[in-house]
This record gives C-alpha cells, sequence and structure tokens, in this order.
C-alpha cells in the first residue's frame, strides 16, 4: 500500500520537478510545469470539465502548485542562528533566530537563558511578522497637511535622512538656543534598556526634564506599595519555582504578568515537576486564563482588594497564623497594622459585603495562605490601577510579610540588576541645568501626585493647557499614547497642538498619525541593544539584541539616531555621547563588555549574574526602621515633607479606601475592566496576522475583541450572545459584539486590550474596539498612576 | 402494442433557442469552475467544518434522479410492464444523462481535479475500504452499463434487454446505497451516521426518480406535441404513492432511533434546530405531506395534479439533498466534554457564493444540453400518432402543412428551456446564512 | 518499529498557544483573515480549544490543545480513497499532497477536526522556512515551502524533525521533538514512543490516568491527555 504510491510519484517526477530558481528573491515569479500528465487523464472524463480546465489551466498563476523542492535549493541554502531577544512585551527574553539566505525564519528560545528556562512566551515568534509587517514605516518622511487630527491624512512625502535629522537637530538647537529646552517632550513607549538609559542621558544632557514613558499606566501603585513597605520602588519579584501557594489579586500570570515567558515556565514547573503540587487562587472580577487554570477562581466585586487583602489579614492575625518570628523580629508597626486589621470593619463578614465573596471562602483561602508555606500574594494591575492603588498595592504585599515570604525561597524576592559599565559623567551646560531644574510637565512629585516618578496621563493636558509651560517640540521613541492611555481623546487633542513632533518607531500607530517627521527604526530583529530582566527571576540577566538581518528598507537603530542628533545638536549634548561607544552597536559594547567578552556575548546571547542569595534581612530593608514597616515610615516622611504638618497613623497604614468611579451607579450599573491577553502584542501594534487571529482563546475567537458580560446581566439588559451591543460610559460609547457567558462578575463588563487600531496597518485597523475611548482619567494619586478599571458603563443592544 | 421510436428533429427555432441558452449559461458555469481552479476553493461557500457544498448536493441528487429512472426503465425490460414503454427509453437516456451529471459535479468540487482518474485506479491505486474509492467502481461501473443497456434497447434485443436490465437495476441499487454510504457510514459526523442511510437513499432515488420521469414525460410529451398518456401518468403516480410511503417510514425510523439513542443532540438538532425548517418545510412537506395530499385524492387524479406531486418531490428531495450535505454537516462536534466556545463550537455556516452557484447551475444546464441533444440523436421518442400528427398540422399555417417531417419540428418550436428539470430546481435554492 | 505518540498534560498547560503558533511557524501554515475566520477557511494544523462547563460562579472553564491526533484507527485513512493520507510503520497519519485529489472526504471523516483544507494560493512571506528534504528523493510529502490550493492539510507530528533525527541518530523524544513540543513554555507535552516503557511518554502515562479525546469513535488516538 505504502509502495505502490512511490512508484507513481517517480513516473511523475520528471514533470512535476522543473522548478524555478529564484524563489527567495522574487517570489512572485514562478513557472508551473504541472498538469500534463493528469490533464490527459482528465480529457477521458469529460470534455465540459476539460475544456474549463484548460481554462483553469491558462488562467493558472505562475508558482501554484509547486511541491517538490527546486533542485538548487541544496546549494543556495545558507543557514545561520543569531542570538538576540524579543521585545514584544518588557520581559524582554533572550531568543535565536534562524536566518536562511539573509531572511530570519524562525524565532525559538535560548536555551542558555536562565529567566525562562530556556522558554519564551507564543509572541516572541511574532517577531518574524513585526519584522517583515508590509506596513512598516520605510523611510524618513515629513508631513505635508499642515492639520493634524484623528483621520486627517498627513500626506507622507519621503525625505533623507540628512535632511531629517538636520531638521530635527535644528529645530532642537534653536530651543537650547532661545534657552527653553524644557520645551521639547520625550514621549517613551516599550524601549530597550539601552535605548531607556540612552534617551535618560540624552535628556539630561539636552535640559528637558520631560521624559514621559508610558510607566504610569502601567505599574507605577504596584511599585509604590511595595515602597511603601520596604523602600523599593519597583515591581516584586517572586520565587516562583519553590512557591507553595499562589494568590493572585488580579494578576495576569500566564497571560501578560511580566516576566510572561518566566512564569509560563514555572507554572508547568510547579504543577507537575515537583513531588508537591502549588496551589493557585485567582482573584479576578473575570474567570481569566489564570483563573481558569488555577484551582480555585474567586469572583471579586471591582476595586475592592485591599478590603479582601485587610480581611485575610484580620483572620490570619486573629486565628494566630501569621509568623510570629518574621514580625516580630524584621517588621515594623504590627501593632498599628494588627489594631486596623482586627477592626469589624474588616472582619470577614464585613470584608464580604465589601467585596461580594463569601466570609468563609475568606477564611478558607486565608488559612491556605498562611498554613502553606511558602506562599506568595501576588498583586497585578488589576488591585492596583485604582484610586487609592497605593494603598490596596500595600495591603496585598503585606500579606507576604505577614507569613514570613520575604526573601525566603519560594517568597517574595529582591531583584538584582547588572552593573553595567559605568558612563562618565552627563555633561550638563548651563542651558541644560536651567532646563532641568524646571518642573515636568506630569507635574510629578507635585501637589496631589506626591510620590509620583511619572504620571503619564496627566502629560496630556498638561499639553493642552500649556501649562506650566507650552510643548515647543516632542519626540516619541516607540510610544502610542493615542492608544493605551485612558481618554484617548486628549491624547489626540495635545498632539495636535504639539507644533512639531518626531515620531521614531519601526512601524505606524495611531501616535505617529500626528508626526511632523516619522523616522524608520529599526525592529526588535534589526536592533542593537542590551536588555535585562524585569523584576522577577531574582538573579539578573543580561541579553543582547543584535541584527540578524540588515535592517530592511532605510530603518536606523534608535541608538544611531540619538548619537547623530547629540552630535548634531554639539555643546553639552554632544559631549555627553563621547567616549560611550559612538554607535548604538559600540555603546552596547561598551557597557557590557565589562561583563561579558563582545565575542561571548553575541555568541550565547546572554550574560547571567551570581545566584540569587535569600535571607538578606539586614541589608534589603530601605526604610528609615531598617526593617519591613506595616506602618510606613517612608510614607510619613514623604507627608511630612511635603507639608502636611503631622500625619495620621491611619494615613500611613496599609487599608481600604473606597475608591472613586467614574460614572455614578444609578445610571452606569456596570463596572468596565481590561484586560491584556496573551496574544496582545505589547508594542504598540497589533499589525500580525498570527496574533489576531487567535486573540482570544478562552473565547474561541480571533480578529476581534468583545464586550464580555455575565449571562445574568445581558438578559437584565436585554441582548443576547453575539448581538452588537453599546457600551456607554459617562465619557463615550462604543459598539462590538457581546459576549455572553458564564465566566464573569455579573457587575462587570470585561474588554480585551489591544485592539480597536486605526493607522496600523491591514491585519489591525478596523479591528475590535479601544476601551480607552471610553474609561475616564483618573489616577491613584500617590503614585501618579492611571486607573484603568473604574469606570462605570451601562451595556444595551444596538 | 408496437412502438417506432424517433429521434425529433432539432431545427427549429425554438429548440435552436433553447439549446444556445443552454449553452450559453453552462459556458458560465465553465468559467465558475475556472475560476475556483485557479483561485481555489475560496470562492466557494464550504469551509472546514462543512467542506461539501452545492456540487456534491447536485451530485447525490442527480444520482438519485439516475438510478430512479433507470429502476423505472426495467418495468419495461425486465418485468414487461409494456404500459410504460414509451418512456422507457427516455428513462435510460435520463439515466445515462444524470450520472454524467454527477460525476462532473464531484469532479469539478475537487480540490485537484486534475487528479480526478485516482479515483478510478480500482484496487491498484485505491484504498477500497474507502467508500469513495467503491463508489468510484460503482459509478464507473452504472455509466457503462446504462449506455451498453441504451445500445441494446436501441438494437432491440428482447433477451439481451432483460439480460442486462437485471444488471442495471442491481447495480443501479448498489449505486445509491453506496452514495447512502458515504454519508451514514460517517461516525463523526453525528448527523449522518445511520444504518438506514443506504436504504433512505435508494427509497429516495426512487422516489424522486419516479416523480422526475413524470415530470420530464409530461413536458416533453408536451413540448414535442405528443399526447400524454394519462393512464401511464396515473399509474406511476400510483407507484409514487407507494414509495414515498416507504422513504417517510425509513425517514421515521431513522430520526427515531437516533432521538433514543444518549446522544441525542445532532438529531434535535436536525428536527429542531435553526435550519430545521428546512427539514420540515422541504423533506417532510414537499416530500411526504404535499404529494401524498395529493395523490390520495381521488378527485385530483388527473395529469396536472399528478404532475404537480411529482415537481414537489422533485424539488423536495433536492432539499432533502441540501439538508443533508450543508446544515446537517455543520453540526459541531464535541472534541471535549463541555460548551466548545467560539468557532470550533459553533455551528458551520455556509454561504451560497456566485462561483458556487453559477457552476452548479452551469452543471445543469449542461444537462439539460445533453439531454436535448440526445432526443436529437437519438431514436427516445416515440412515433407521433396519426392524430397528433393531425393536431400538429392543424396547428400551423397552411404554407408548411404538405411536409409532414417539418411539420412535426415545427410543433417543436414551443420547446421551452424547462426540458430538463434539474435547472429550475437549482436557483431555487435559498442562501444558507 | 516506535509507535509515536503524543501526551499532553492539561494541568501544566497553561492555554499559551504557544504550540499552534510554532506549528505555522514550523510548517509554513498560512494565517488567515477575519473574513476566513468567519467562514472557517482559515488553516490551523494544531488548535487550542476552551470547553467550559458550569454556572457562575462555578464555571469550569478547560483549555485543550489539538493536534492531529495520529490515530492507530484513523478515520481519514480509511477513507480516503486515493491512499494520500495512510499511516505509517510508525503510526505517524501522513499526508501526501501529490496523491490528494481534494475530495474533502477526510475532512468530514475526521472526529477531531484535525485536517484543514488550503481554500487559496498560498501567500508567500520572507519568514517562510525552506527547509529542502535530506534527500532528493523525497518528493511529496515534505511540507516546505511550497504547498498549492485544494488540497488538506494537517499535523504531520513533525515527521521531519524525526526522520532527519533518526538518520542522525538523535533520541527522538528527547533531543528531538515537534516543534509544538519544544515550544510549549510549560513544558506540558510529551513526545515519544508509546510502545518503549522508557520513553519520555510512557514516563508520563505511568504517572497519572490519562484520557484520550472522543473514544468512543474507536479511533485510538496516539495523543493522551493527563486530566487536571
Ligand atoms: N500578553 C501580554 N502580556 C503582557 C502585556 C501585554 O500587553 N500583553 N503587557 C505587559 C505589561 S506592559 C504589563 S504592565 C503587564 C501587566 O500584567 P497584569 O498586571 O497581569 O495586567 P493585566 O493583564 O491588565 O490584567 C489585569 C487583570 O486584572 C483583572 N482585574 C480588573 N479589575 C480588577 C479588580 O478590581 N480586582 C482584581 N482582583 N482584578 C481585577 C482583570 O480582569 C485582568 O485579568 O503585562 C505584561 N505582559
Ligand atoms: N485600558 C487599558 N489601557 C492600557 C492598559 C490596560 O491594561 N488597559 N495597559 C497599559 C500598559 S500596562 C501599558 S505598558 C501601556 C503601553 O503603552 P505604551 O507605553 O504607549 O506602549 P505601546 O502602545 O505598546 O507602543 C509601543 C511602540 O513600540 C513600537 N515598536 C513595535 N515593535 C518595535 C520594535 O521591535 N522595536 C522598537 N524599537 N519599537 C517597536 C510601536 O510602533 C509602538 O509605537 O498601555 C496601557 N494602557
Ligand atoms: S514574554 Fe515578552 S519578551 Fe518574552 S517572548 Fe513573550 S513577548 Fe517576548
Ligand atoms: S485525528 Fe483525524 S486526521 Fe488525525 S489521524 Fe485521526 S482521523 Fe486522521
Ligand atoms: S481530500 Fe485528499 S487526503 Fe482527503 S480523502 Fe480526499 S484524497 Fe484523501
Ligand atoms: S507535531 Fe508538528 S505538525 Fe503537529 S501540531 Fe505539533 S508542530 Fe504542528
Ligand atoms: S504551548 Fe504548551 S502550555 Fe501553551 S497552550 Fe500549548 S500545550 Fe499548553
Ligand atoms: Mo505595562
Amino acid at each position: 500500500m505504502k509502495q505502490e504510491p512511490d512508484r507513481l510519484q517517480a513516473g511523475e517526477s520528471s514533470t512535476l520537478g522543473s522548478q524555478d530558481n529564484n524563489r527567495i528573491e522574487k517570489p512572485k515569479k514562478k513557472k508551473s510545469g504541472r498538469l500534463l500528465v493528469s490533464r490527459r487523464a482528465f480529457l477521458g472524463v469529460s470534455a465540459a470539465a476539460t475544456a474549463a480546465l484548460t481554462a483553469g489551466y491558462a488562467l493558472k498563476r505562475p508558482g501554484a502548485n509547486l511541491i517538490a523542492p527546486p533542485d538548487n535549493i541544496y546549494e543556495e541554502t545558507t543557514e545561520e542562528w543569531f542570538a538576540t531577544s524579543c521585545l514584544n512585551c518588557p520581559t524582554r527574553c533572550a531568543t535565536r533566530v534562524r536566518v536562511q539566505n539573509g531572511n530570519a525564519v524562525r524565532i525559538t528560545s535560548n536555551p542558555l537563558s536562565k529567566v525562562s528556562d530556556g522558554k519564551t512566551c507564543p509572541r516572541s515568534r511574532i517577531g518574524l511578522q513585526v519584522l517583515y509587517d508590509p506596513e512598516r514605516i520605510q523611510n524618513p518622511m515629513k508631513r505635508k497637511n499642515s492639520q493634524k487630527g484623528k483621520g486627517v491624512d498627513p500626506e507622507w512625502e519621503a525625505i533623507s535622512w540628512t535632511q531629517a535629522l538636520s531638521e530635527i537637530s535644528n529645530n532642537l538647537k534653536s530651543l537650547r538656543d532661545s534657552g527653553t529646552p524644557q520645551k521639547l517632550a520625550i514621549f517613551q513607549g516599550l524601549n530597550s534598556n539601552s535605548v531607556e538609559d540612552m534617551i535618560a542621558r540624552f535628556a539630561k544632557a539636552f535640559g528637558t526634564p520631560n521624559v514621559i514613558t508610558g510607566d504610569a499606566l502601567d505599574d507605577e501603585a504596584s511599585k509604590a506599595g511595595e515602597w511603601m513597605a520596604d523602600g523599593h520602588y519597583t515591581l516584586s519579584a517572586y520565587d516562583l519555582e519553590k512557591t507553595n501557594y499562589i494568590l493572585s489579586f488580579g494578576a495576569g500570570i500566564i497571560e501578560s504578568q511580566k516576566p510572561l515567558a518566566r512564569n509560563l515556565r514555572m507554572w508547568g514547573k510547579i504543577r507537575r515537576e515537583r513531588p508537591n503540587r502549588a496551589k493557585v487562587v485567582v482573584i479576578d472580577p473575570r474567570c481569566s486564563v489564570t483563573a481558569a487554570k488555577a484551582d480555585q477562581w474567586i469572583a471579586i466585586k471591582p476595586g475592592t482588594d485591599a478590603a479582601l487583602a485587610m480581611a485575610i489579614a484580620n483572620v490570619i492575625i486573629s486565628e494566630g497564623l501569621y509568623d510570629s518570628d518574621f514580625v516580630s523580629q524584621w517588621t515594623h508597626g504590627f501593632e498599628e497594622y494588627k489594631n486596623l486589621a482586627l477592626n469589624s470593619k474588616y472582619s470577614p463578614e464585613s470584608a464580604s459585603s465589601i467585596t461580594g465573596i463569601d466570609a468563609d471562602v475568606i477564611r478558607q483561602i486565608a488559612r491556605e495562605f498562611a498554613d502553606t508555606s511558602p506562599a506568595i500574594a501576588w498583586r497585578g494591575r488589576g488591585a492596583t490601577c485604582w484610586p487609592n492603588g497605593s494603598y490596596a498595592s500595600y495591603a496585598i504585599f503585606c500579606l507576604n510579610a505577614l507569613v514570613g515570604s520575604i526573601d525566603v525561597p519560594g517568597g517574595v524576592t529582591y531583584q538584582q540588576y547588572p552593573e553595567y559599565k559605568e558612563m562618565p559623567e552627563v555633561t550638563e551646560d548651563s542651558v541644560a541645568q536651567a532646563g532641568n531644574a524646571k518642573d515636568a510637565i506630569d507635574l510629578r512629585k507635585k501637589g496631589k501626585f506626591l510620590a509620583a516618578n511619572m504620571v503619564t496621563n496627566q502629560a496630556a493636558d498638561s499639553i493642552i493647557d500649556g501649562s506650566p509651560y507650552a510643548i515647543e517640540f516632542a519626540i516619541g521613541f516607540n510610544s502610542n499614547f493615542n492608544m493605551a492611555a485612558p481618554g484617548t481623546a486628549r491624547w489626540d487633542e495635545a498632539m495636535a497642538k504639539v507644533p512639531f513632533y518626531v515620531h521614531v518607531s519601526p512601524s505606524f500607530t495611531e501616535m505617529s498619525e500626528y508626526a511632523d517627521i516619522v523616522l524608520p527604526a529599526c525592529s526588535l530583529l534589526e536592533d542593537w541593544a542590551y536588555e535585562h530582566c524585569p523584576p522577577g527571576s531574582g538573579f539578573t540577566e543580561v541579553k543582547i539584541k543584535q541584527p540578524v538581518v540588515s535592517p530592511l528598507h532605510e530603518s536606523k537603530t534608535i541608538g544611531d539616531i540619538i548619537f547623530a542628533l547629540a552630535y548634531q545638536i554639539g555643546d553639552g549634548v554632544a559631549q555627553s555621547f563621547e567616549d560611550i561607544g559612538d554607535s548604538a552597536e559600540g555603546f552596547v559594547r561598551y557597557r557590557t563588555e565589562s561583563l561579558i567578552s563582545w565575542n561571548d556575548f553575541r555568541e550565547n546571547g546572554v550574560w547571567i549574574g551570581p545566584d540569587y542569595e535569600f535571607y538578606k534581612y539586614d541589608t534589603i530593608f530601605d526604610t528609615p526602621s531598617k526593617k519591613f514597616e506595616f506602618r510606613s515610615g517612608n510614607l510619613e516622611a514623604l507627608l511630612k515633607a511635603s507639608g502636611y504638618g503631622t500625619v495620621a497613623t491611619e494615613d500611613c497604614l496599609p487599608q481600604y479606601k473606597e475608591p472613586e468611579f467614574g460614572g455614578d451607579e444609578s445610571s452606569y450599573p456596570l463596572n468596565l475592566v481590561t484586560y491584556q491577553p496573551v496574544m496582545n502584542v505589547a508594542n504598540g501594534s497589533q499589525n500580525y496576522p498570527w496574533a489576531q487571529e487567535i486573540y482570544l482563546v478562552m473565547h474561541g475567537y480571533g480578529w476581534m475583541n468583545l464586550i464580555e458580560v455575565n449571562e445574568d446581566t445581558a438578559h437584565e439588559n436585554g441582548f443576547k450572545d453575539k448581538d452588537v451591543v453599546w457600551v456607554e460610559s459617562p465619557f463615550g460609547k462604543i459598539q462590538a459584539r457581546a459576549r455572553v457567558f458564564q465566566g464573569i462578575h455579573p457587575e462587570v463588563v470585561a474588554i480585551a486590550q489591544g485592539q480597536g487600531h486605526y493607522a496600523d496597518g491591514e491585519w489591525a485597523d478596523g479591528i475590535g474596539v479601544n476601551p480607552n475611548d471610553i474609561i475616564g482619567v483618573y489616577y491613584d494619586e500617590l503614585s501618579g498612576q492611571s486607573s484603568l478599571f473604574n469606570t462605570r458603563v451601562r451595556v444595551y443592544k444596538a | 402494442m408496437e412502438l417506432n421510436f424517433v429521434t425529433i428533429e432539432g431545427k427549429s427555432k425554438g429548440y435552436k433557442i433553447t439549446i444556445g441558452i443552454l449553452a450559453a449559461i453552462t459556458l458560465i458555469g465553465l468559467l465558475c469552475f475556472g475560476i475556483s481552479y485557479y483561485y481555489g476553493h475560496s470562492v466557494f461557500g464550504s469551509s472546514n467544518v462543512i467542506p461539501w457544498g452545492m456540487p456534491i448536493v447536485l451530485a447525490i441528487y442527480f444520482i438519485g434522479l439516475s438510478a430512479g429512472s433507470l429502476i423505472l426503465s426495467t418495468l419495461v425490460y425486465v418485468f414487461g410492464q409494456e404500459q410504460y414503454k414509451p418512456i422507457g427509453r427516455m428513462a435510460v437516456l435520463l439515466a445515462i444523462v444524470l450520472i454524467f451529471g454527477a460525476m462532473i459535479s464531484i469532479a469539478v468540487d475537487l480540490g485537484r481535479p486534475e487528479n480526478f482518474w485516482r479515483l478510478f485506479m480500482f484496487f491498484y491505486w485505491n484504498n477500497m475500504t474507502s467508500m469513495f474509492a467503491v463508489n468510484g467502481i460503482l459509478y464507473g461501473g452504472y455509466f457503462v452499463i446504462s449506455i451498453a443497456y441504451m445500445g441494446i434497447i436501441l438494437s432491440g434485443s428482447k433477451v439481451w434487454m432483460k439480460r442486462w436490465g437485471c444488471l442495471a437495476i442491481g447495480w443501479a441499487a448498489l449505486v445509491h446505497m453506496g452514495t447512502g454510504a458515504i454519508f451514514g457510514f460517517m461516525a463523526a459526523k453525528e448527523a449522518w451516521f445511520s444504518p438506514v442511510k443506504p436504504f433512505e437513499f435508494l427509497t429516495a432515488a426512487i422516489t424522486s426518480g419516479i416523480a422526475l420521469l413524470i415530470v420530464v414525460m409530461i413536458l416533453t410529451m408536451k413540448f414535442t406535441g405528443r399526447d400524454i398518456k394519462k393512464d401511464i401518468v396515473l399509474s406511476l403516480g400510483r407507484l409514487l404513492t407507494v414509495s414515498i410511503c416507504v422513504l417517510t417510514t425509513l425517514i421515521f425510523i431513522d430520526k427515531l432511533t437516533h432521538i433514543y439513542a444518549p446522544e441525542r443532540a445532532a438529531a434535535m438538532y436536525s428536527i429542531a434546530g435553526p435550519y430545521s425548517w428546512i427539514f420540515w418545510g422541504c423533506q417532510i412537506g414537499l416530500v411526504v405531506i404535499v404529494p401524498l395530499v395529493i395523490l390520495f385524492n381521488r378527485k385530483l387524479r388527473t395529469v396536472k395534479w399528478t404532475g404537480l406531486a411529482s415537481l414537489s418531490v422533485v424539488v423536495g428531495i433536492f432539499f432533502e439533498r441540501y439538508f443533508l450535505v450543508i446544515p446537517q454537516a455543520g453540526f459541531p462536534q464535541h472534541y471535549y466534554p463541555g460548551h466548545i466556545e467560539g468557532v470550533y463550537g459553533a455551528i458551520g455556516s455556509f454561504v451560497l457564493t456566485p462561483a458556487e452557484m453559477g457552476m452548479s447551475i452551469g452543471i445543469a444546464t449542461c444537462l439539460g444540453l445533453l439531454f436535448m441533444l440526445g432526443l436529437k440523436f437519438m431514436k427516445t421518442l416515440p412515433e407521433k400518432t396519426e392524430e397528433e400528427l393531425v393536431v400538429a398540422a392543424a396547428k400551423l399555417a397552411p404554407p408548411q402543412a404538405e411536409t409532414p417531417a417539418d411539420a412535426s419540428a415545427s410543433s417543436e418550436a414551443e420547446t421551452s428551456a424547462e426540458v430538463d428539470q434539474p435547472e429550475p430546481a437549482a436557483p431555487e435554492t435559498p442562501a444558507e446564512e | 518499529m516506535a509507535r509515536w505518540g503524543m501526551v499532553i498534560d492539561l494541568d501544566k498547560c497553561t492555554g499559551c498557544q504557544e504550540c499552534t503558533v510554532a506549528c505555522k511557524e514550523e510548517n509554513n501554515v498560512p494565517y488567515g483573515s477575519p473574513e476566513e475566520q468567519e467562514r472557517r477557511q482559515d488553516p490551523f494544523w494544531h488548535k487550542v480549544i476552551a470547553a467550559s462547563e458550569g454556572e457562575y460562579p462555578s464555571v469550569n472553564i478547560e483549555m485543550v490543545p489539538m493536534p492531529c491526533m495520529h490515530c492507530d484507527n484513523p478515520a481519514c485513512v480509511q477513507v480516503c480513497p486515493a491512499i494520500a493520507t495512510y499511516r505509517r510503520d510508525d503510526g505517524i497519519v501522513m499526508q501526501n499532497y501529490r496523491r490528494c485529489i481534494g475530495c474533502k472526504y477526510c475532512m468530514v471523516a475526521c472526529p477531531y477536526g484535525a485536517r484543514a483544507y488550503n481554500y487559496k494560493e498560498q501567500e508567500e512571506h520572507e519568514y517562510h522556512r525552506i527547509d529542502p528534504p535530506p534527500t532528493r528523493d523525497v518528493i511529496g510529502s515534505w511540507p516546505f515551502p511550497y504547498r498549492t490550493h485544494g488540497m488538506v492539510e494537517k499535523c504531520t507530528f513533525c515527521f521531519h524533525r524525526i526522520d532527519a533525527g533518526l538518520k542522525e541518530g538523535k533520541q527522538i523524544g528527547v533531543e528531538v521533538v515537534p516543534a509544538c513540543v519544544e515550544a510549549c513554555p510549560a513544558k506540558a507535552r510529551a513526545f515519544g514512543d508509546l510502545d518503549d516503557p522508557h520513553s519520555e511518554v510512557s514516563k508520563w502515562l505511568a504517572t497519572r490516568g490519562a484520557i484520550r479525546l472522543r473514544e468512543q469513535m474507536g479511533t485510538q488516538p496516539k495523543v493522551y491527555y493527563l486530566a487536571k
């Protein structure tokens, strides 16, 4: 049975074998030598069909039906592997890329990487479609249409790199000449660590405090929470590998949480690669993939995580389940915390009425959390991107200390960072000094944004109001706030108002629509950079980003662009960029050669720091008491310094403060939450068919996002699954298909983030909706974090 | 009764126009096929859930009609039911044309039609556990047998007619049962899976065959100016009644066993799902209720009403095929316990695309064309009786009355495009979602 | 002769779909479009489905990765008239594109929706792999890089990797695994010889009770699932 058909093949191969030689170079020009044998056979069957077949044959597109490989493929195929890294989300995993005949054809993980144990997440592979995205920016372009606005055609005109750079640097120079360097705003989206370092250096040398990163759309509240407790203004790292119990408060552990690839790998490990299987409990208003894969999903009323955390503390303390050794030896302020937690406000019963979770369930998870050691309380953006989110973050983080899961195997760890070679001091000339002394436009560390390092979303309002001063010139490196920040219309207005905007990125996005000049930046596979891992692994790992193919079109690496601009601007700016490598490649080499030899780095792709050491209690707590603080001395000092006079103890304790909502409950009864599904490529564009076609795995749909509601909610509001519905908030309304199912809290509407583009390209534009269009502008004021989940909506059939 | 069979002249304007129109539509169909061959089946409505579309609907419909007519023709040549003799040859011609149409339909529905021959590499390069391969033998054989049968009938050898007729009838039954097996043996398509399917197919074939023959006979006789033999029509009508009753029983049994089984979702989908209106309206309504109401009503035992009942069956069986191939195939598979979310758990949808419709209509007109050519080149129709000739002559203007041959030709001027039934049936197909 | 099989541990699986993407990347499987997904014409050799049970708040949603099951008693092979799909001696159910006539009978027969029809000519992309087969004699079912519309495709258990690995004397299931197994970040998939008690798959199967999908179909799938 197997043999006979092979004879057939041999006979046919003569007619089928002849193929075109230039397939790779000119994919569209191929000849077909097929059909001779079969056509004759077919003749006998049907005269009519044969005529049609002939017609079809004549019409046949060249190149169809080639199945056998061309002979020359054996001689002509060259093949190489490169070690580089991913940048489709901030995890920055090490990857290897296979290159055939100068084309990148395959991305896979780098087995030498320890952070993710030689694995990646699915989006690493989508890098191929990022690189070969047909709608990339091909060359520098200048806007011809002086009008700016959403849907206004910029009328791009190609210009040369020389012209583009000199035009930009002349503008920048004149800003400095008139003594107002602070009127330059630099927007920064997801960039390589080396580019981040260069941008910071450039801004400082230039004299602008206005580097606006996406951080405050991101995790600032979460960071502030940890800072209150232990003085580290950062995300927390967890020793996932050895933990036995995970309590997730709105963290998409296996769909988004950084570092995602590591989380995915460890998930397998803690489930079935050790004798004891870790238990995972997920607290989330919707049944996320993480919740579905966990052992228990607890649907919480949105915005009430702090109350739950305090109730858990209440149970643990009142039942004496806490780690008294750690608490007595290494913590500060436990008594105040205890008094607050034992307040009847936080009894399981009253917390139950706040959170909507059964008091018994609260007791159950509290006991499990305390009894199963080591255990982790993991706070995601769902719990912290809220007004007063810093306090929620603090409350959740404290649970770890309560059960002694601080700097122990299987508990919270303290991320170590690589020591790159120190750069010479920035040459801050007098112009720069004056500029740097100005307040940043995002009002960080000012007024209500006391502890904030960044208030991304405030920048739009400041630009619109022209206060504290007007922005004359802006450069955006891989940013897309017109899409990613709540209240997108404000960004549209702000960007239209900026007199001159330069957008630097590989692909067009909504923000580039407002640019006066766009510059094509290298994508992740053509770039020079170094990357280190975000908090997660504990130990550090540095990864190289090196071009696996020569930059497509006319794109340049951002590093080289910054060097060129710095040199052209001259003065202190140029001086600051001397002797640090002179090019993007040189810069990476300069900074990393102290860690690993350049050849090894390029060969291996990773440098791994020393193993993580636990129990560093005497050094890790960066607080006034040098201990873990249940009553935050850092916050108290800050409040005092800001002239609050006497600071009440309550203000320094973790607690539940009812968040402010956007919209009143009576007319907007539901709560809109967003989430980042695993196929959401976190690089501003979504023009990637591999990601799009499997976008919502839980719902079995791609190429869309959906208005997800509970069956009861849909019933009450008179619509069914798949109906097109409106979601209306006080700030606007959007329309999409409803997804009615059981896995979501009845008071919640969920929409996946990442769709609704209109300026990216064929595979992204017009697909789905952008929830940020209708999300109100609110903050966790302490940290400047944008609140993303507190908007109230109503849903009705369109 | 000794009957002489004649060809038609085929020189009249009407005949030529009809041929022309049919040929034009056929060419459009051909073009559609060319398009599908060039662009791939993306121009069709089929999908990974409902892999087969209109061409397969037509194929099994034609096979049914063909097998039905052939079986009917054996009434004359094997069982000596002489009263049907006037239509015997026509039935065989119809059978040949239809099986040919069925094979074309299958060929053009293949993704690689130039590989059609691989279906006929009997035993050698074929996998004989495949009902397709088995049917390759059955269809191929059937085609050859019916052509030979026609030859024998035309040559007039009574003994061979009988012997060959026996073979033909058996083979025709196999052909249609084999076709039923293609569907009935598919465990993965729960709405199809049934041991009764081959018998249901066979009965449906006979039913639709009889009905089609009644319709075609009435039309052909009418448009060629011959008398419609009422007794033949009525006795065929009685046969139709019987076979409808058998078919109803089989459908009933089939559905009942599935509703009783623990897995009844698929059967419920068929009889109460979103497309069940096709089942109730077309399969039950047009095939069972309408014709039985007419046929059991003594007052309606006329040529016209029997013809209408038959038409209803012909159309109804077409939709029955449609329902089977398309909506029933769309019943979602349960890969895993629970409700499968999204596209993988959704009922398959089907779009009637222009290319697919054009191609299907083209196939039907192609058959009409072949049938008309057959009438012209093969002696299939009974010679006109004296009376008919007189009537025909009288109808004509005096100038041409002298030449009877011409007269008969001219009377075909009224030949309409409606010679063959499948053609109007196809365009009536309603659009599925 | 080995009998290749796969084990997928649903407890380790994260529903991330890297297997699906890796399969597309490895085998140059074309991507679809919104319209094709609506019409279910988009090709997948591997899919991850979600199956839900229960009512709020006690819903249970399971994500199940599904390659071809490489059935020991494959319904597709049984019905293929042209022997275009056949079971190799090592249990891999293969597809020979040269022989396939595109009748789609196998798609009708497969109880796992594992087969995808090629509805349109494939667009060529720079990132398509052009791996040549190990020898020039292998013309036909080698999956790279040319495919044509009008034929049925499906997962091949990455037979090209296995064949090449065997030639090089590598350990299949340890050093050489299918692309989806290699990619899986949770290491939720294992591949190997089901008849060899020391193979990775046999070891996994020994740990817990395994299930196979739709056993009642009698297809004897060689992809096993370890339940949560
Ligand atoms: N696939 C993918 N991965 C990514 C990214 C991406 O875009 N796509 N982006 C990366 C970046 S920049 C970041 S910052 C991280 C963010 O990663 P996460 O911190 O995990 O943030 P989200 O993915 O937005 O998940 C928020 C979750 O919180 C839930 N939630 C909403 N409101 C509440 C609430 O009131 N209480 C609780 N308990 N839960 C709530 C939502 O339903 C959702 O499941 O992910 C990184 N990884
Ligand atoms: N409603 C709601 N809004 C949210 C969130 C949410 O969960 N819900 N999440 C928020 C979060 S966590 C974040 S971090 C922000 C993200 O928002 P931003 O910080 O604005 O980042 P992106 O939108 O991801 O834009 C990234 C840029 O990188 C460019 N780029 C793409 N590929 C490459 C490459 O290979 N190399 C280089 N150099 N550049 C590339 C793109 O063109 C794009 O301009 O969104 C926030 N917005
Ligand atoms: S986790 Fe982020 S950096 Fe790592 S592979 Fe996935 S997208 Fe790339
Ligand atoms: S899963 Fe389907 S395609 Fe795969 S071997 Fe089994 S029947 Fe054939
Ligand atoms: S489509 Fe191809 S593989 Fe499938 S049954 Fe037909 S010939 Fe065989
Ligand atoms: S075994 Fe290979 S072909 Fe099959 S699903 Fe996995 S990657 Fe795809
Ligand atoms: S890659 Fe692994 S973890 Fe991810 S969905 Fe596939 S089997 Fe599951
Ligand atoms: Mo973020």
